[in-house]
């Protein structure tokens, strides 16, 4: 069971990284209307149009990460420690920390996308997209790096 | 347009203090509640297992805090947020909105400087 969570987990979190990946390159370099790179094509997307999707799937995410982050205390984190995976251990609880601060941006991402005022500059807009950008990648990476440490649920 | 900026107003004031007091939950080991997973039991308030128990059997009571970190951070966020609904437009006008993300990447310092002493074993 606990290993078909953290498959589904790991899946919401390879959307949540597509639609924040597209959504940050596209409000920090949106692409010209004449430029046909891949690039240019990945940054050419209405930004906005994903901000429901993620704030849905951060959510989804962090719920599904709070259910198997209760096995992991219990048959993994002692295993790490016992093996003196110091570091992975910290990795790990800088993951947490980072998406409990997700956690407290996410209604003013929404705002910022969703319900932006006429005199908002988009900096604060691009700079806490930035930040969830940071969050979601080094949760989605920390998390591989922790599964492929011991093979959880194996 | 009223609610819209109530709530905007709310967000605001919620993305802001929501790190701020996740680093002070932290620091100072303020947790609404510690869960021992192990034992299927949540108690109120932050509790070390091995307060009462030999340092050496404290890998049988894990216990968690990083739920009640987050429900602390939480509920300040949620009664700092409602008390800035009630403030007037032009009172959170004048701070500006710079420190909305400021105060996230302060947090993302505060955290990692929390965890160093696991990199420095």
């Amino acid at each position: 069971m606990i290993t078909a969570l953290l498959i589904v987990h790991g899946l919401i979190a390879v959307a949540l990284l597509g639609a924040i990946t597209h959504q940050t390159l596209a409000a920090l370099a949106p692409a010209g209307a004449g430029t046909h790179s891949f690039f240019a094509r990945f940054r050419r997307v209405p930004p906005a149009s994903f901000a429901n999707a993620f704030v849905v799937l951060y959510l989804l995410s962090v719920l599904l990460g709070s259910v198997i982050y209760l096995q992991f205390r219990t048959d993994v984190r002692p295993i790490l420690e016992r093996d003196r995976e110091w570091q992975a251990i910290g990795l790990f609880d800088l993951k947490e920390h980072f998406i409990t601060i997700g956690l407290g941006l996410l209604p003013v991402y929404w705002v910022c996308w969703r319900r932006p005022m006429p005199n908002d500059s988009g900096r604060t807009r691009t700079a806490v997209t930035a930040i969830f950008a940071f969050i979601v990648w080094w949760g989605f990476l920390m998390g591989h790096v922790l599964n492929n440490i011991l093979g959880f649920g194996g | 347009m009223t609610s819209a900026r109530a709530f905007r107003r709310f967000a605001f004031t919620f993305g802001g203090v929501v790190p701020v007091l996740y680093v002070v939950a932290l620091f100072r080991d303020i947790a609404l509640f510690t869960v021992y997973p192990s034992l299927g039991l949540v108690m109120l308030g932050t509790h070390h297992s091995r307060d009462v128990a030999d340092p050496a059997l404290g890998f049988l009571a894990p216990e968690m805090y990083w739920y009640g970190w987050t429900a602390t951070a939480t509920l300040g966020g949620l009664a700092a947020g409602l008390a800035a609904t009630l403030v007037p437009d032009r009172w959170t006008q004048r701070l500006g909105s710079v420190w909305v993300w400021v105060l996230p990447l302060l947090g993302i310092l505060g955290c990692v400087y929390f965890e160093l002493p696991w990199f420095r074993r």
